[in-house]
């Protein structure tokens, strides 16, 4: 690991003197096992030229490779430290208001059960407001569809992908169909969902297949779209694991490209709490497709 | 292009091998062979490979008997968080490196474990299983081998790394592997192409190192009669 941690420096210092410093060990240590990790890759790390120390192509591109294990290795370390540790750090997390809290559970379970006494602080926003709560640093994680800011510093990692289905009521007419075309929403009323990642996206679609929005409602969380369509007051295009109870009819919407990921997202180069550590830890390793499967397995027995 | 011939050949050998009522060293040989004879080419791409791996000394400063094996929490096959913290104390670990459930050898490295758990139970042990897979693949693994041990999603290979076990694939050994229907990138959720060279410690509830087998050679693993002494 400590091959890793040279190798990072020098590629970031672009200077061996300079890197070796950092680490705390003399020049000729560093260079020595930068010369072991190029010989278990089978090339040159760095090259020097008019003086100067450059990455080859090699190098650029384990570079991103080897900072990921290193900064996971990291943060596998904070999290083993605090394991069935009471005290320590709350999880601090913004989620955007399209991502159902039904899907983190079993993984939010586990963290609480290794973590003792761990606290929760959620955020609850759109895809934008959780974008400057992680900048700002208030929260530690985030979980989203596409974040439009630009953030170089931003961490990504796409956890799955969904589609959105057409949820109406029981009674309505087209809830007993198999599924629906775009055209099928022409005149209906549809519910607006401007805190949705996609909203733009599926104004677009619409505009393009010539529907025009019956009305313009907007509203502000997917909670309270539920609660109107159960009342039987418009329809609403939804994330396809959205929880539907008995009332409501969940329909799949044929020749359009609804697929939208959820991801998860950090900063580069900020300490992890334990709680993040292990919430990143297992996001990632999560069996998203199972996970998925039994929520729609748990709400067609209900239904 | 996969080349499907060799790789449907492989699955069947694999298959074969897996359920060879034999000791794990005579099963591991059978299908090395089996791959030398059916694809000379992969056969040498392997041996360049360990041949490298040999002399960049990967592995040699994993944990040694006497030293401390290092804490590590990571999730299982289920998504719990499953530490060594949880064992100390109370069971000695055999704590066991994999590629992964793709992997032939692994495969018959992980039911040979999964035949002597009884055993190992019986002298306070517990098998550990730990994988760069994530747990979908880990899941199919433990089923696939009616295993009933945890086995472990080592993200990004970092607690591989750590151990200094890790390595990147070579660019041909790559290429061999995906031709074979190998394709690690989307077991692991990663492009990394890093894998652990398969080791397997066998550490007392004090958390030292009893006993441990690693070599660079993926074919050659600890053998069961070996497991089970040290843990006596």
């Amino acid at each position: 690991m400590h091959q890793i941690r040279y190798f990072l420096a020098v590629g970031r210092t672009l200077n061996f003197t300079q890197a070796a410093d950092e680490c705390h060990v003399s020049q000729p240590s560093l260079s020595r096992a930068i010369i072991k990790l190029e010989e278990e890759l089978g090339g040159d790390l760095f090259r020097r030229e008019r003086g100067l120390t450059h990455l080859t192509d090699l190098g650029r591109m384990m570079q991103p490779l080897l900072q990921q294990t290193y900064d996971t290795a990291t943060s596998a370390k904070t999290l083993a430290s605090s394991y069935r540790k009471g005290g320590t750090a709350p999880l601090r997390l913004a989620l955007s208001n399209t991502v159902d809290l039904r899907l983190l559970i079993e993984p939010l379970s586990s963290l609480i059960e290794g973590m003792p006494g761990l606290e929760l602080k959620f955020f609850r926003g759109t895809a934008g407001q959780v974008a400057e709560q992680i900048k700002g640093g208030e929260s530690e994680l985030g979980i989203a569809g596409p974040l439009e800011a630009d953030w170089e510093r931003f961490k990504s990692w796409t956890l799955f992908h969904g589609t959105f289905h057409l949820l109406v009521h029981k009674s309505h007419r087209l809830a007993s169909q198999k599924s629906i075309a775009l055209k099928d929403l022409a005149g209906e009323r549809l519910l607006g969902r401007p805190y949705c990642e996609v909203a733009d996206r599926f104004a677009a679609l619409l505009a393009a297949n010539g529907i025009e929005q019956s009305s313009g409602d907007m509203l502000a969380s997917d909670t309270d779209a539920l609660e109107l369509i159960n009342a039987n007051v418009g329809v609403g295009v939804m994330p396809a694991t959205t929880r539907c109870g008995s009332n409501l009819s969940s329909i799949p919407i044929e020749g359009i490209d609804l697929d939208f990921p959820t991801l998860l997202y950090s900063v580069h180069g900020r300490q992890h709490s334990p709680a993040a550590a292990g919430l990143i830890q297992l996001v990632r390793a999560a069996n998203w497709r199972q996970i998925i499967d039994s929520l729609k397995s748990v709400d067609a027995a209900a239904a | 292009m996969p080349d499907q011939s060799i790789a449907k050949a492989l699955e069947l050998s694999a298959t074969r091998c897996r359920q060879m009522d034999a000791p794990l060293v005579d099963r591991l040989k059978a299908f090395a062979d089996d791959v030398a004879a059916l694809s000379p080419e992969f056969a040498a791409i392997v041996e360049r490979m360990i041949g490298v791996l040999r002399k960049a000394g990967v592995g040699e400063h994993a944990p040694q008997p006497g030293e401390p094996m290092p804490s590590f929490v990571l999730p299982d096959q289920d998504g719990h968080l499953v530490g060594l913290h949880d064992f100390l104390g109370k069971d000695q670990v055999v704590l066991s490196f994999h590629r992964g459930g793709w992997c032939p050898y692994c495969r018959i490295n992980a039911e040979a474990l999964a035949r002597i758990e009884p055993e190992v139970r019986a002298r306070r042990g517990r098998v550990v299983v730990i994988t760069p897979d994530v747990e979908q693949f880990n899941a199919e693994l433990r089923a696939d081998t009616r295993a009933t041990f945890p086995v472990l999603t080592d993200l990004d290979n970092a607690f591989a790394m750590e151990l200094s076990l890790a390595f990147k694939v070579p660019e041909e050994k790559r290429q061999a592997m995906t031709s074979a229907g190998w394709d690690i990138a989307s077991s692991q959720n990663s492009d990394a192409w890093i894998l652990p060279i398969p080791a397997t410690f066998v550490i007392g509830t004090d958390g030292i190192v009893k006993s441990r087998f690693l070599d660079p050679d993926y074919r050659k693993r600890m053998t069961t009669e070996d497991i089970v002494a040290a843990l006596e």
